[in-house]
């Protein structure tokens, strides 16, 4: 007979419980710890933070007509570059929303 | 634990949007390719019935010729 998926369903009915639980207080504070970080660095920008993003905007446009890309360190240029890359992975997820899908459309 | 990094609204604008403009090309590529899809759904359907009928077809031809 099955009785290799008997004693799965059997081991799952008891331990199964015991597992959720242990997973549950597993991930309470790494979920907690992520929240609190979270809740600060990945937040949308507040309505009064729209002003500042457009004055860094404009600094930075007016930064490369003076010349300024000239004087970038090498690790400056690096950092920049990493965060653009993740700007532009942002994007990608949004596509992944918008598509509803996460490889490739399903039409 | 360290304190959270403070991030550049900047950063925070720019991340969000780019969200946004991903989710409506996410959205506006689905529904243009949607039809196009289904189009070659159907011919591919309509196409696979008339192989389907030549091949019964050579297949009646086939089993009747011995017999004839």
């Amino acid at each position: 007979g099955c009785s290799m998926a008997q004693k799965l369903v059997q081991a799952l009915s008891t331990r199964g419980p015991q597992l959720l639980s242990a997973a549950v207080a597993y991930s309470k504070p790494r979920l907690a710890t992520f929240w609190y970080y979270a809740k600060v660095e990945l937040a949308p920008p507040t309505p009064a933070e729209i002003p500042r993003a457009i004055d860094s905007m404009k600094a930075v446009i007016r930064g490369f007509q003076t010349g300024r890309l000239a004087q970038l360190t090498v690790r400056e240029a690096v950092r920049n570059g990493l965060v653009a890359t993740e700007v532009l992975m942002w994007f990608y997820i949004g596509e992944i929303i918008g598509k509803r899908g996460i490889i490739g459309y399903n039409v | 634990m360290i304190p959270p990094v403070q991030v550049s609204p900047l950063i925070k604008f720019t991340r969000y949007s780019a969200l946004l403009v991903g989710m409506i090309y996410g959205k506006k590529r689905y529904d243009y390719l949607k039809p196009i899809a289904e189009e070659e759904r159907r011919v591919e359907a309509e196409e696979k019935k008339k192989r389907e009928e030549l091949e019964r077809i050579a297949k009646e031809l086939a089993e009747g010729s011995p017999s004839v």
